[in-house]
């Protein structure tokens, strides 16, 4: 147990290090793009304006309010000050929302869509890929070619053909927005079936691509394992195929754990580009639309998201490793 | 067995999941629907028909298709408030004040109607006017005029309305105390809106003066003063504010709003059922817009019938008839499709080598090929130059009439000249010394870079015709698309030079407004943007001519119309002269495409309404009669 907790604390500690080095990247690559997010603000206030004064007195303002005339390292204050406040500041493109607010609409949406889809695809996936490499055979060479054009198409490829297919040839699935264009949210039986109808496009689209990518991954890796001496030596002591499979596939499993935890981990940012051809209401829009119109808190406070779920999904499967393979934990304790 | 019953349910689950990807004939449906003959087209419309039928009335929850009017194209993004007073409300359904208002929420005195040029009172009782000595501007406001908590609307909440804007210095405060002294209440009715007095003792600028009435909100001052006192005075807090509680005098309100969409509803008690304004409720009880993410979802939408009213760029929109067979249409039934107002430019930097000669300027221009730009950029939805040679006035007939035809048609070119632009040039001594195949000015080569904001398709579609253009005449033109963040921070920078990379570049003019075409003139070329930080309002290439800023200042305060045609002609005659930029293309104050599954009868040029409804997407200005004029198709 003294040997688990050291290699836990070692862990942490280095989670810690690295957060501290995301935590100030977060904020400075943001404001290393070039250009001034306050002139687009500006742009967009001051359509239809016809004296030069005022359009010279919002971009004061503006300037004043988002701190963008400070110091950057003052602003890195301000920045952290906001952060422990816990509402990120004010949204430079949807000010005066702050950013809090602006992720909290869209964050349910994208959990709701790309949770279910990574785990309904890796599941999925991982089980075609251990059957391929078990059956072998035709079911092999079906699936394989199947995977991996599926695994390699691009999630916006998937996306548009679904759409044009199941959307607009068949009008199976509606094509645009996370519920009917006509209705307004409550809990009602139309406005959850409708929600479950706009659901179906942009969820098969990831989760076909995620089927492909560990469905490949799984099926390299339990190949490689069937072939492992201990499977041999197993089979030779007569142990039984059901027991050696099992041993197999918690081995071969390991390394698609961690495709997973790194999955769950990015999946802010994961796809993005099918939620905006789906027009979902996720965070991948808004996301993008921090990026585009410069919104550093906007920007800055997602990707210290997706680092936070990135490091917390890598530091629970290091902890989950030490359970599942003690060799890492005694190589890592030593 | 076991291994065969398992691979048996894999496959099944495969087959499940991968007849998805099966039959990818993509291609083939859509070419089967586009062969659809004009017959089969009305079986399409029936079926369309059906299913508005077929849809449940007035269910919990949901908004009945056939009391919504739905839109797309105005508001992208999130609604953040509801504050006539806020700058960054992103409502553009409930808040866009200006030339052409929005005025389904809150309303404006006047209504401007782009197609006449006049203003229609709302708010107001009877025409505006000035005075004698042309100082001040006096209107009453309607006795039937109310807030929607039933109190009439009054002189006073239009004062108090100015008065906040200045106090608490917003944009449109800071964008009219140039020109207007202070808007006062006389009596319970009547507004006088005092002007800024110039040298001669009249009003500075009598266009910007009258242009308030029609382009700004007016606020309710009780609920001002609520506001400001929940803000503590503070002006960033009040125009911070969200707002839910606004009070409006329009005929909707708010509604409901989330991440995907933004609805209006009707107010019963609206006070414009009145004889004196509408004299009826508008027809649809919702306005309703879905937020889209771009355009191509916002098109997909419009063609299943989800949209009834599309403010956003269809590429080839006429297709959706022709092809589709959809019941669908514009303002006018062929190309151009739309009534143009804005006039998309490209700018020559002046400061580069051999821009600053007009003889290369106006060479590059009449090389390039603007029909390939209408046709690709614009997809025909813009008046060719032939339709409407290029002048400094939108196509409409208001402003054509306003200058002089015959005396600048030598000026006027229409592109694809490749032989009058090298005369010009050889002419100019601008020719090809060395060999290369460029020409060079006094040695050097004459080497651009034609820019605009990476992903606007349609302007750079029409970059790279510039470019081309230039290629054909000597002139080495490449092209270069920064992001948009970048590229309009150094565009707008017109306090000093423009960097390397931006020789040619494209910007927007105005539209179509009470102060057009001075306001367009005065922000294409007047030099008084020369110098600012962050100029957002023309002269992006940095053009001085001390004659054209004696124009502009003359041109507001001139009343006789044969003067004010000769001071519009000659601005033209310098402006096709100098060629300090060039227009690329007409484009409309509003795509205005309908769908008229459900809804019909909106504005198109046959209409036979008088006073013309403008296409203006049933919300801007007069263009707001669309709502009372819409029947159903099945009603």
């Amino acid at each position: 147990m003294k040997a688990y907790r050291k290699y836990f604390l070692k862990k942490l500690s280095w989670f810690a290090i690295t957060f501290v080095f995301a935590f100030v990247l977060n904020f400075t690559l943001p404001r290393l793009m070039p250009g001034d997010p306050v002139a687009a603000i500006v742009a967009r206030l001051a359509q239809g304006m016809s004296d030069a004064s005022g359009v010279q007195a919002i971009y004061q303002q503006y300037s004043e309010l988002f701190g963008t005339n400070k110091p950057i390292y003052e602003q890195f204050f301000i920045y952290i000050g906001n952060v422990l406040r816990g509402d990120f500041g004010f949204s430079f493109s949807q000010y005066p929302r702050t950013v809090a607010d602006t992720l909290k609409s869209s964050i349910f949406w994208t959990i709701g869509l790309q949770f279910p889809a990574i785990i309904v695809g890796w599941i999925i996936g991982n089980a075609l890929g251990a059957l391929a490499a078990y059956l072998k055979g035709g079911f092999d060479k079906v699936l394989m070619p199947l995977s991996i054009f599926a695994s390699n198409f691009p999630a916006y490829g998937m996306a548009v053909i679904f759409m044009v297919i199941f959307g607009v040839a068949l009008e199976w699935f509606p094509t645009s927005g996370g519920y009917g264009f006509d209705l307004i949210p409550e809990f009602s039986w139309r406005f959850i079936k409708s929600v479950i109808t706009h659901y179906q496009l942009p969820f098969w689209s990831i989760v076909v691509i995620a089927i492909g990518g560990q469905a490949i991954g799984m099926r390299s890796m339990a190949i490689y394992e069937l072939n492992a001496d201990y499977v041999k030596f197993a089979r030779f002591m007569g142990i039984k195929d059901r027991k050696i499979i099992g041993y197999v596939f918690r081995n071969a499993m390991l390394p698609q754990i961690t495709g997973l935890a790194l999955s769950i981990g990015t999946m802010f940012g994961g796809a993005l580009i099918t939620e905006i051809v789906f027009s979902y209401p996720g965070l991948g829009y808004t996301l993008l639309n921090g990026v585009m119109g410069q919104d550093y808190p906007l920007i800055s406070a997602s990707t210290l998201l997706i680092t936070l779920m990135v490091l917390l999904a890598n530091f629970t499967i290091e902890i989950l490793y030490g359970i599942i393979d003690p060799r890492i934990k005694a190589a890592q304790a030593d | 067995m076991k291994r065969y019953i398992i691979a048996l349910n894999a496959l099944l689950v495969l087959t499940m999941l991968l007849s998805a990807c099966g039959p990818t004939a993509t291609p083939q449906i859509i070419e089967k629907t586009v062969v659809v003959t004009q017959e089969v087209i009305k079986t399409v419309e029936v079926t369309k028909e059906v299913q508005v039928l077929v849809t449940p009335e007035a269910e919990e929850g949901a908004l009945p298709r056939n009391e919504t009017l739905y839109f797309n194209g105005q508001q992208w993004g999130t609604v953040v408030g509801w504050n006539p007073y806020g700058s960054g409300n992103n409502n553009a359904m409930a808040i866009a004040a200006g030339d052409n208002a929005r005025v389904p929420m809150f309303e404006t005195p006047y209504l401007y109607n782009m197609l006449d040029g006049q203003m229609y009172p709302l708010l107001a009782d009877g025409p505006w006017s000035w005075n004698a000595d042309m100082t001040e501007i006096t209107f009453k406001i309607k006795p039937a005029a109310k807030w929607n908590d039933g109190t009439p609307v009054t002189a006073e909440d239009v004062a108090y309305t100015w008065a906040t804007h200045v106090k608490y210095n917003t944009g449109t405060g800071a964008g009219n105390t140039p020109y207007i002294q202070d808007v006062v209440a006389q009596d319970a009715q009547t507004v006088v809106i005092k002007a800024v007095l110039g040298e001669n003792g009249k009003a500075l600028n009598p266009l910007a003066v009258a242009a308030y009435v029609s382009s700004n909100y007016v606020a309710q001052k009780a609920w001002t003063q609520k506001l400001e006192e929940r803000s503590g005075g503070d002006a960033t807090a009040l125009q911070a504010d969200p707002a839910e509680d606004v009070a409006y005098s329009g005929p909707y309100h708010n509604f409901f709003s989330d991440d995907t969409k933004v609805v209006l509803i009707r107010d019963d008690n609206y006070w414009g059922q009145d004889a004196s304004m509408w004299g009826k409720l508008p027809a649809p009880k919702y306005l309703a817009h879905i937020i889209y993410k771009d355009n191509a979802a916002g098109s997909v939408a419009l063609a299943k019938g989800e949209v009834d009213v599309s403010q956003q760029f269809n590429s080839n929109v006429n297709l959706l008839w022709e092809s589709y067979g959809l019941p669908i249409s514009t303002y006018l039934p062929e190309a151009p499709y739309g009534i143009g107002a804005s006039l998309p430019t490209a700018f020559y930097n002046l400061n580069s080598y051999g821009l600053d000669q007009p003889a290369v300027r106006k060479a590059i221009a009449m090389a390039v090929d603007y029909p390939t730009i209408i046709a690709n950029a614009m997809t025909n939805q813009s008046a060719t130059f032939d339709q409407v040679p290029r002048s400094l006035m939108n196509p409409t007939p208001g402003e054509q009439a306003l200058y002089d035809h015959e005396a600048v048609k030598d000026l006027q070119w229409a592109g694809n000249d490749i032989a009058g632009a090298n005369a010009l040039l050889d002419e100019a001594g601008i020719v090809d010394s060395d060999g290369d195949g460029w020409r060079e000015y006094n040695g050097q080569k004459l080497s651009y870079i034609a820019t605009c904001p990476n992903g606007w398709s349609d302007w750079q579609a029409a970059i790279e015709v510039v470019a081309a253009a230039g290629k054909k005449i000597g002139i080495d033109i490449t092209t270069n698309y920064p992001e948009w963040s970048v590229y309009q921070t150094v565009v707008t920078k017109s306090d000093a030079p423009l960097p390397e990379g931006y020789d040619i570049f494209m910007m927007w003019s105005a539209g179509a407004g009470p102060t057009m075409p001075w306001g367009r003139i005065r922000n294409l070329l007047s030099s008084e943007w020369v110098g600012q930080a962050s100029n957002w309002s023309g002269n992006w290439g940095q053009y001085s001519n001390p004659r054209v800023d004696e124009l502009i200042v003359a041109i507001p305060g001139e009343t006789d119309m044969a003067k004010l045609k000769e001071m519009y002609t000659e601005l033209v005659e310098i402006y096709l002269t100098d060629i300090p930029s060039f227009t690329l293309m007409y484009r409309p104050q509003s795509f205005h495409t309908v769908n008229e599954t459900v809804w019909t009868n909106f504005p198109n040029q046959d209409d036979g309404s008088n006073p013309p409804v403008p296409p203006l997407d049933c919300t801007d200005g007069w263009g707001i009669a669309c709502l009372y004029n819409i029947t159903l198709v099945n009603p």
